[in-house]
């Protein structure tokens, strides 16, 4: 085995770098406010937009931290997990903005190709993946799992009860994927993966 | 469950990415093992005590019971 050492970054360089990210993600997020303000939209909307914004941000600053990487670094699953993170995104902006170009039908089977696309990238990262990661990802759809199947009871029964308004399968979906990106960070932070 | 894998690391001079090509697993996981947020499988556990020619004993130690 050769030794190569990972070079360790200076203190200075991660706080510029911590610093760096707090002003994008303070740009974005301002960005996101005045957008969703603007627009008066529906809070689904708003959710569908927030999460997009999300998932693309990380996929993006994933492929920036990963370009930036020494070549010694494995790339390991970064690749698969990007282009999870960019289809994610695309699939949560097409139902709202992609209709303003083509026609909903097309807009849909768009849509049905870019889920195929990423369940099988999914199924690769699965695949490729090491048994922590694994073992993350595992983590992460149970605490999901969890969380939404005691919310979506309580929900239902108030709905039932006549106590809330119904949501739509839009606003659902919008609150799972927010869901399921905390539970990812929750299993993740516990790993020591930031 | 207690480990001295970053000794044994350390004493080689083998940096995370060398250890963790060694062991077929991503950098995070060898760092995972190292700070104790993470226990191997018992197959991830042998392989580790070939690669660093020791008993599994030698390098791991239960903190329960």
């Amino acid at each position: 085995m050769s030794r190569s050492e990972i070079s360790t970054q200076p203190l200075v360089v991660k706080i510029l770098g911590g610093l760096a990210l707090a002003a994008v993600g303070a740009l974005t997020g301002a960005a996101l406010a005045n957008a969703i303000e603007g627009r008066n939209m529906p809070w689904a909307d708003s959710l569908a937009l927030a999460m997009a914004v999300a998932l693309i941000t990380i996929g993006v600053l994933s492929a920036i931290t990963m370009a930036l990487r020494p070549s010694t670094v494995p790339k390991g699953c970064g690749v698969l997990q990007i282009v999870v993170f960019l289809l994610a995104g695309a699939m949560f902006l097409a139902p709202m903005y992609a209709s303003a170009f083509v026609t909903a039908d097309t807009v849909f089977a768009g849509i049905a190709v870019l889920l195929a696309v990423q369940t099988v990238a999914n199924v690769m990262l699965w695949r490729r993946a090491d048994e922590m990661l694994r073992q993350v990802m595992a983590e992460t759809s149970a605490i999901a799992f969890w969380a939404l199947q005691t919310a979506l009871f309580l929900y239902a029964a108030a709905e039932r009860l006549g106590l809330v308004d119904t949501i739509s399968g839009w606003g659902l979906t919008g609150i799972l994927m927010a869901v399921y990106l905390v539970s990812s960070i929750a299993a993740a932070a516990r790993r020591g993966i930031h | 469950m207690n480990n001295h894998l970053r000794t044994l690391r350390a004493d080689r001079g083998w940096s995370q990415a060398d250890l963790a090509a060694a062991l077929g697993v991503s950098r995070q996981t060898v760092n995972a093992l190292e700070t104790g947020r993470y226990d191997p499988s018992l197959p991830l556990a042998f392989k580790i005590a070939r690669v660093f020619e020791q008993p599994i004993e030698a390098i791991f130690s239960d903190t329960g019971a």
